[in-house]
Order: structure tokens, then sequence, then C-alpha cells
């Protein structure tokens, strides 16, 4: 290898030599924590909510006019009903939220009824006994709500649930064991809005409603309480259609509602949602970052790309005579090739070390200034990976004219 | 050591074929110090630039240390430049970059030489020259005469059979260019072999035999007129000054 007498002639060129080795550490820098917030993001919206997705859908359905409570009650009961007949549907259920909408109840619980702080938050579904199975969840302990149990509960009545079913991140968050089983939690008494209720059942996985970072803490920690919610300004029917038969049941559904009573109001933008249009609603922002930044990495590989070929292809320009006079000193094409293509690596190599610091630097104001996690040095060692490769690419065209030179070249006097 | 027969160097236009060379023969036995002159544009830097591999010819014959040239790729052809061949240009053709020590280490690098044995031969061609002092320095730190001393180090490193050179007074002023020639008869009294085109025939002169080049023709001197018309011309000019 002719590394020494490369480096002796990039000496004399220090100021391009320079410029692209900043350049390339810069990209480093920029395209390693964006790759690492893509992935962070990435891994974010394909987050496993814990429900069946693939044939629910929800109906956002908003009342019109001041029925009693017990009007509405009767008025959701007769709604599930008709919900339930279509032969399209497989279940329904109703709720005052759903995983990934967004807003919903948020609540503390306690293991003591005299305890100052909440041992942690959770997430509050309403449901009914056919809840579990509308949204596909998996019992892994205890039982479901039995119809008896449902009640129904105002907008401003007391949340006073006699049972509940939780899932396994708060059971076992709440009553940890030593073997690691969330069966430890069934049976258990702990104190929902300073009300006593009892464990019942405990499910495998139910996400929160919000998919905001600061959730994060109890993304998976959810209650359900055996209660419809009998609120003026509207509830959320959650519909499982059977296989195949997503778009019929939601043909289906707004016409069958109506027919049961015309005072309501389902909007014609977001009154009817698959959940995959839900799941694409709750991170569109998640994929807009992720998107965004690998626009970012893209544009400025190509820049750094380009700028590596400009200077290259300069290069090459300039020492068209020197190339003809190592060629006639014994240089084949393919040494030339070499000489170029080593030269690149060189100084991409000291961009990618600067690089590398850049990013660790970049990476530490990042998590002091937004809360961002540690780098890996996978994707350091991916993003110097991809900028030497990128270099050696781009080199390569001007560093094949480079070859082609001829070797009369040396006697040309112009 | 070099011998071309018939050989001819053809340029092709869309319109015209120019002959650079025609009916070209030489034949320069090993040891000989031999002198191509001609005036400008006869052929003679097309022939040089033919003889050390640097283009190919278009007909006729070039055997190079017993070896037809014309058939070899282009790899060999660089293999041949590299071990058997020294080039001196007029215009030296240093590498701006690369210090004196570097320099003279280029074709020794491509022949794949072990860094000790590149090193000694680099100190013992700069010490010929009287350079090894200079090792350090880059070629816009050394006079021109300097700057072809180092070139001929570099064409010496690799103990080449056949040694050619370009005009390699050319670019120097008088005292500078008695001692470069000086020190190439000092090499070819040790045994090498030196091709060196000029146009000027007072350096001419001092090679054991001249070959003139006009219309890409090696042609005899005495009975060419055109040679004689040369000379009076050169006469002419030299007086004239």
């Amino acid at each position: 290898m002719q590394i020494k007498p490369i480096l002796s002639a990039l000496r004399q060129h220090k100021a391009g030599t320079v410029l692209i080795a900043m350049q390339i550490a810069l990209t480093l820098a920029i395209v390693c924590n964006a790759l690492f917030i893509i992935q962070q993001r990435l891994a974010h919206l394909s987050e496993p909510s814990g429900i069946d997705e693939t044939h629910l859908f929800v109906v956002e359905n908003q009342w019109v006019g001041k029925p009693s409570p017990d009007q509405l009650d009767a008025q959701i009961r007769a709604d599930l009903s008709a919900l339930r007949q279509l032969s399209s549907v497989q279940d329904a259920s109703v709720s005052n939220s759903y995983p990934l909408h967004g807003g919903g109840w948020d609540d503390g619980l306690k293991l003591k009824p005299d305890q100052a702080n909440a041992t942690t938050e959770a997430a509050i579904y309403f449901a009914d006994e056919h809840m579990l199975a509308t949204l596909g969840l998996k019992l892994i302990a205890g039982r479901n709500f039995r119809a008896d149990e449902i009640g129904h509960m105002g907008i401003r009545d007391a949340l006073a649930p006699p049972v509940i079913v939780i899932t396994k991140a708060l059971a076992e968050k709440l009553f940890p064991s030593v073997d690691g089983h969330a069966n430890a939690a069934l049976g258990k008494t702990v104190y929902l809005m300073s009300n006593r209720t009892t464990i019942i059942g405990i499910v495998d996985q139910l996400q929160s409603q919000s998919v905001a970072r600061w959730a994060a803490d109890f993304a998976h920690r959810s209650v359900l309480v055996p209660l419809r919610l009998v609120s003026p300004q509207g509830t959320y029917y959650l519909i499982q259609a059977k296989p195949g038969q997503l778009d019929a049941a939601m043909h289906a559904a707004e016409p069958t509602l109506l027919a049961q009573s015309r005072k309501r109001v389902i909007s014609d933008k977001d009154g009817l949602l698959s959940f995959a249009e839900v799941r694409a609603h709750a991170y569109d922002s998640d994929y807009g970052m992720a998107v965004l930044m690998g626009i970012v990495c893209v544009v400025l590989l190509a820049i750094t790309a380009a700028g590596i070929v400009g200077l290259t292809s300069f290069w090459v320009g300039q020492r068209r005579r020197q190339i003809g006079v190592r060629r006639a000193l014994g240089a084949t094409r393919r040494d030339i090739l070499s000489y170029f293509m080593t030269e690149n690596l060189l100084i991409s190599s000291g961009g990618a070390l600067l690089g590398v610091l850049l990013a660790v630097t970049m990476n530490l104001w990042l998590v002091i200034r937004f809360e961002m996690q540690h780098l890996s040095l996978l994707y350091v060692f991916i993003g110097v990976a991809i900028l030497l490769l990128l270099g050696q690419c781009a080199v390569l065209a001007p560093a094949m004219r480079a070859a082609q030179v001829s070797p009369v070249e040396a006697t040309r006097t112009v | 050591m070099l011998k071309m027969t018939h050989l001819s160097k053809v340029y092709r236009t869309e319109v015209v074929e120019t002959y650079a060379l025609r009916d070209f023969n030489i034949d320069v036995k090993e040891g000989e110090f031999v002198a191509v002159t001609g005036p400008s544009g006869s052929g003679k830097t097309t022939f040089l630039t033919i003889a050390g591999l640097l283009e190919t010819f278009t007909g006729g014959e070039y055997h190079l240390d017993g070896v037809e040239v014309s058939h070899l790729n282009d790899n060999a052809r660089s293999k041949i430049r590299n071990e058997k061949i020294g080039f001196i240009f007029q215009a030296f053709n240093l590498i701006p970059d690369l210090n004196v020590f570097d320099n003279v280490e280029v074709p020794l690098r491509y022949r794949g030489m072990k860094s000790a044995e590149r090193k000694k031969r680099i100190m013992e061609s700069l010490e010929r020259v009287g350079l090894a002092s200079r090792a350090k320095h880059y070629p816009a730190e050394l006079s021109g005469g300097q700057q072809q001393r180092v070139a001929i180090a570099r064409a010496l490193a690799g103990s080449p059979r056949l040694l050619l050179a370009d005009e390699p007074t050319g670019n120097l002023d008088t005292q500078m260019a008695r001692s470069v020639l000086e020190l190439l008869e000092e090499i070819h009294r040790e045994g090498a072999t030196i091709v060196m085109v000029t146009h000027d025939p007072e350096l001419a002169a001092r090679a054991q035999r001249n070959v003139h080049v006009i219309d890409g023709q090696v042609v005899d001197l005495a009975e060419d007129p055109r040679f004689h018309a040369h000379v009076a011309q050169v006469a002419e000019a030299t007086h004239g000054r």
C-alpha cells in the first residue's frame, strides 16, 4: 500500500482535504443521530397495542339533545345488540376511549386507602362483558366480567367499580412477584379514586390511549372497569368485524345505528375509523419525523457524495500530467485506481474519526436538551460504514477516469 | 537492445491521416549512447514515446530487449516500463507533492520492492547524483539542474536496461546542462544504454552515435539534402545570436 506517499501528497492539499473530511465528519454525526432517531420512532410506531387490530373499527357516536342517563344506557344497549346482529360483525362493545386514541381517562391506583401518592397511573377503559372478545384481548389469569356486573355511570358520577380487570404490566407494577408471575395480583384489593375494588382478571397486554412520550412509563398499564359511560357528549363503539368483512361491517354500522335512533351524529370525516387509520393518526408525528430524518440523511449523503466526486474530479484534472508520469514509471491502471481509492479512504477515515466524536457530542447534547436516549454504538458503526462505502462509490467514477490517463501524458508540454 | 523495423505511427482523423513515423528503422545495441536528432516536428519525440512504450504504434515491429512488444497488454507494458526503462524528461516531471526521497521511490513502489531495499537504492541513487542531502526537500525547493538530477536518480534507482532521455538539458542553463550531460556520460561509461532525443547538434555530438530523423524517417546524413539545409539553418541561427 502506498499510504505514506499519499499522506505526504495530501499534506500539500490541506484545504481541500480538511474541507471534505469536515463535511464527512458533520454528515456522519448527523446521519448517526438521525438513524438512531428513525429507529426509535419506527420502534415506537410498531409497538404492539395488545389488541387484534386487523378487523377492528371505531364509531365515534355523538348524542343529540339531552337524554337522561337511563335513556342513554338503554339506547347504547339497543345499539350494541343491533351491531352484534350484523352478519359481518363478530362482536361489539362500548367504551369511553380506546388504545392509541390520544384522549381518555388516566387515574392513580393505590394499594392502601390512606396512601398519599398513587403507586402508579393507569389508563381507564370502560367495558362490558364483550370487550375482551371485541378487542381480542388475551385473558391470562382470572375471569372476564359477567353481564350482571356491568353497570352504567354518568360523566359526573364517582368511579367506583367493585371489580376490575387489569393488564399484566399493571399487575406486575402493583404486586411484583419474585417468580415474575402476574397471577400474584389476582383477587387482590386496590383503590381506584380511593374506592376499593378487586382484581378479578388479568389480560396480557392493552396499550394506553396516549402514545406520547410522557405516558411511556405506564403505556401498558391499563384498567378495564365494568361500566358503560352514559355521557351526553357521546361514546365510542368498538366493533370487531368477521375476517375479510371489515369493509362490509364499516358500511353497515352507520345505517344500523341510525335505524336505531336518528338522534345522533356520526361525523363524515372521522366518525368511522378503521384501526389502521387510528394507528396512522396516532403515530403520524413519529412517522413524519422518521421520514424527515430519512430525507435529511439522503440529502446530506448526496451532498457529501457530490463533494467527493467534485473534489476528486478536480484533483484528477489537476494531476493528469502527474498520473501520466506515474504510468510512465510503471504504474498500472489498477495502481492509479487504487491510489485514488486509497486517498479517499484515508480522507474518509479521518473524517469518520472526527465524525464519531461529533456524533457522540451531538447525542450528549440531545440527551441533555431533549431527554433523548444515549446513542447506541451500533448506529455509529453503521454510519461509519455507510460513509466509507459512500466515499468509495463516489470516488470510483473519477478514479476510473484517472486510470484511463495515458502514460504519454507525461511527455505533453502543455 | 532496441530494434524498430519498418515501424510507422499514423494519427488519423475523419478527414486526414498524418504519418508521425514512416518506415522507421533503428537498431540500438546494448551499452550504446545514441542521440536522436532532428528538427521540431520531425517525429523524434514520437519515436521516444513508442520506444518507451508510452504509446502504441500503427505498423512494423519493435523488439525491446529481445521481446516483440506490439502484442503486449497494458499491464505487461507497464511492467516493462517499470523494470527495463528509465525516463528522463525535458520538464523533469517530478511529482510536486512528494519530496525528493518519495519521488525517487515512485517506480520502486510500483515494482513491489521491500522497504529496506527501496531505501538502500534511493540513497545510492541520490548519492550518485550528489543530492543525498536534499532527500527531504520538495521539487519546488530545488534548482532546475537539481530537479533534473533527481529525475536521473529516479530513472537510475530501478537499474533499468535502457535510459530514454527527452531533451534532458532543454530547460537548463549552460552550466547546469553541462553537469547533467557529464552525469549521463558517466552513467553510460558504467555500461548503461542511453537513447537521447535532442535538437541540439552540440549535445548530440557528445553521444557515441547520431541518428537523424526527418519527416518521420531515419535518414542517412551524408546523402540527405534536408540535413544539410537543417545544419545551415542551425548555424545561421547560432551566428545570428
